[in-house]
């Protein structure tokens, strides 16, 4: 007796993507790169990926020094309207609230800014957030869209961040949710490394930034269902070093917990995160 | 050649399927190359973003390099996919003797150009102080599916219909043939809700026959797809519309694609749920429309709904016993699976009709529709199927045993033995095998 199959309600490829996008003032003071040209590519890409299905879904969330915050979100109703004939909503919307937050951003102090280095982009923010918007796409009924997130970052890591990023990281990896990176900063970026590893994700740096749109429609436009067939870039070598807890710097050899499995640069009789 | 088949199942084949000439002019209207690009499959889809700045022709050896051994196969269904569309151009490079491809140029402009600028519909809508009283969405929504509602009551029935549309009894005729065909060759498929699988083939139909009333096809495609990136629930005015395409909007307009309303001075037209969905594929459409029929173990069939047209689908192939204000009680018999198995539904339309309708509370239940129904409704179904004739020829009275074994021999070479009795030497074989046989005979004499 045949059974037929249950029809398929839902394309496969129907992604939902976050984008992080790096905007901290002084990275991209000293990147030979000008944000501006940086931005116009990154919105042609994400143009394109709302051109490639009716149903696709993308949210750019702005990673700043202090603050991160939504910035896009083309589900949203607002989008509708502010067509104006030159620029599709995308643009000017998304610049809009760009500009908006970063003036925000420049006028919450920072915390603490060692002197002489660059302070980092809040990367776990930004994780959390499109975590959070992620979840809720999970909970808006039976057919949801594939979610994937991609962080575009030019910082370097503040090891600060250390546990919040492993935190977003594992979560990720329990609903499944591939984190992409595209980076380019000048070194590699360790966490984000571990990020696309950890979660099966691609971590990618661009050679010419120049040729971006190229490099971001061939490798990280690929939705998550047809990545199983095609050849994607893939790591050589992951940078697993971790940062001590106790002073968030980056260790490689240092006392773990035995019950909890924290991780210090120096001895102590009690372990300050599970006692 | 490509080796995809193509049966125009949506609008994309329909467009595939067009001449050469007719496909350049429509790829450069901007929305159709989106709608096209949306309608490619997965793989599809990424190779054109990728070559989509690429000036000069890719070597197909380098295409078939990104993918993996085990998706080959969807490589090649991509691939022909682009060629069959026009959107790839097929080229032989003599010098290094190998096959490149290319994006079509117009394509290729269209698409750009929509990246960098985005598309922009050909009218606006029209400021809200003159648009006074516009539908709200659920109305809007509301409204489509009762015109669509209507429509098909009238073709499938016409005299149950309350109020007669404004579409041409001739074109009526014409839909009405057609969709009675199919019931014999095809066998539409009772499964999507709201019957909207029947709007492509009422589409089809509208768009096969316009030739014939003299609307240019290629115009009439392009302009149901650029309706179909307009806004829903936004107003349009009529006067940005050429005289051909007020004449198409009338008709749309008794299908439940637009609703017409008339101002003081202007009128409008106002986009429903039913033309956006025009360009997306039927996988695609909201079929996430909740479902209202319950089926229990005691194959009685409780249908919460208040839709003629819902009543008359259950009273094809359930015995409809009595009608509340918010429900239809019918019980699945016998006799009422045989007539619409007479009809020419099969089985496997019902079972998925019922699955794909079962309603939210049974929904989650696995299975949604009750094993010892299904299994019945097909069982029932075989019932039909129990006798199989084939034409056949009969030999009898063979001289000797050895004639009588070269017989069979042959008719098994050819696959025509149906029945043989070697005792009392008796034969039976296909007709299409008679000819062989017999000659066979001859020559022993």
């Amino acid at each position: 007796m045949t059974t037929s199959a249950p029809s398929k309600n839902y394309a496969d490829d129907v992604s939902l993507l976050v984008v992080t996008l790096d905007t901290n003032p002084f990275f991209w003071s000293s990147f030979p790169f000008h944000f501006s040209e940086f931005l116009s590519q990154v919105l042609a890409f994400l143009n394109s990926i709302l051109l490639l299905g009716q149903l696709n879904q993308v949210v750019v969330i702005a990673t700043g020094c202090n603050s991160c915050s939504y910035v896009y979100d083309s589900a949203s109703d607002k989008n509708h309207a502010s067509t104006n004939g030159t620029m599709p909503a995308i643009y000017s919307n998304l610049l809009h609230n760009l500009d908006e937050f970063v003036a925000k951003d420049q006028q919450l102090t920072t915390p603490h800014h060692k002197p002489g280095t660059i302070p980092s982009s809040l990367l776990s923010g930004a994780l959390s957030m499109a975590l959070c918007y992620i979840q809720r796409a999970f909970r808006s009924g039976p057919m949801h869209p594939q979610p994937r997130i991609l962080c575009l970052q030019g910082s370097t890591d503040g090891p600060e961040q250390y546990v919040a990023i492993m935190n977003a990281i594992f979560s990720a990896q329990r609903s499944v949710v591939p984190v992409d990176s595209c980076f380019i900063g000048s070194n590699n970026s360790a966490f984000l490394q571990q990020a696309s590893y950890i979660t099966g994700g691609i971590y990618y740096r661009p050679p010419q930034m120049e040729g971006l749109f190229q490099y971001l429609s061939t490798v990280f436009a690929t939705d998550l269902h047809s990545r199983e067939f095609l050849r994607l870039p893939k790591s050589l070598g992951v940078d697993f070093r971790a940062s001590c807890f106790c002073h968030k710097q980056t260790i490689d050899m240092g006392y773990v917990c035995s019950v909890c499995l924290s991780i210090f640069c120096e001895h102590h009789d009690k372990c300050s995160t599970c006692r | 050649m490509p080796e995809v088949r193509i049966i125009a199942k949506n609008f994309m084949d329909m467009v595939a399927s067009m001449p050469a000439i007719k496909l350049d002019k429509l790829y450069q209207n901007g929305f159709i190359c989106e709608a096209i690009l949306r309608s490619l499959p997965p793989l599809a889809k990424k190779y054109v973003l990728q070559l989509l700045h690429i000036d000069g022709p890719v070597p197909a050896k380098l295409l078939a390099e990104w993918v993996l051994p085990d998706g080959l196969s969807k490589h090649k269904v991509a691939i022909d996919r682009l060629v069959q569309l026009r959107v790839f151009v097929e080229a032989f490079d003599n010098r290094k003797n190998e096959k490149t491809y290319q994006v079509n140029s117009t394509y290729q402009k269209s698409l750009q150009n929509l990246l960098v600028h985005g598309g922009t519909l050909p009218r606006e809508s029209m400021p809200s102080n003159i648009t006074v009283r516009l539908p709200t969405l659920e109305d809007l929504e509301t409204y489509a599916l009762e015109q669509w509602e209507c429509f098909l009551l009238q073709l499938i029935s016409p005299s149950h219909v309350d109020k007669t549309l404004n579409i041409s009894s001739s074109l009526m005729k014409v839909f009405q043939r057609r969709l009675l065909s199919q019931r014999d060759r095809e066998a539409p498929k009772l499964t999507e809700s709201g019957f909207q699988f029947l709007l492509w083939y009422i589409i089809r139909e509208y768009i096969t026959n316009s030739e014939e009333r003299g609307v240019d096809a290629g115009d009439l495609i392009s302009f149901m797809l650029e309706l179909s990136f307009h806004v829903i629930g936004e107003a349009y005015n009529i006067n940005t519309l050429t005289e051909f395409q007020r004449n198409i909007i009338k008709d749309l307009a008794d299908l439940g694609l637009v609703k017409l309303q008339q101002g003081r001075k202007e009128s409008w037209f106002i986009p429903t749920k039913l033309a956006t969905n025009l360009s997306v594929s039927m996988t695609e459409s909201s079929s996430r429309k909740e479902g209202f029929v319950v089926v229990e173990t005691n194959f009685r069939v409780y249908a919460y709904s208040t839709s003629k047209l819902h009543c008359e689908i259950l009273r094809l192939f359930s015995r409809v016993e009595y009608q509340l204000p918010n429900l239809i009680v019918g019980a699945i018999t016998k006799e009422s699976l045989y007539n619409a198995f007479d009809n020419g539904i099969t089985a496997d339309q019902i079972v998925s009709f019922l699955r794909q309708n079962a309603h939210p509370r049974v929904a989650q239940r696995v299975p949604a529709v009750p094993e010892n129904v299904t299994d019945q409704i097909r069982l029932w179904e075989s019932d039909l199927n129990r006798v199989e004739m084939t034409e056949a020829y009969y030999y009898d009275e063979f001289p000797s045993r050895d004639v009588f074994e070269g017989a069979c021999d042959c008719a098994r070479e050819w696959s025509g033995l149906l029945w043989e009795d070697s005792k009392k030497m008796h034969l039976v074989v296909k007709s299409e095998v008679h000819t062989y046989v017999r000659d066979f005979l001859r020559r022993q004499k």
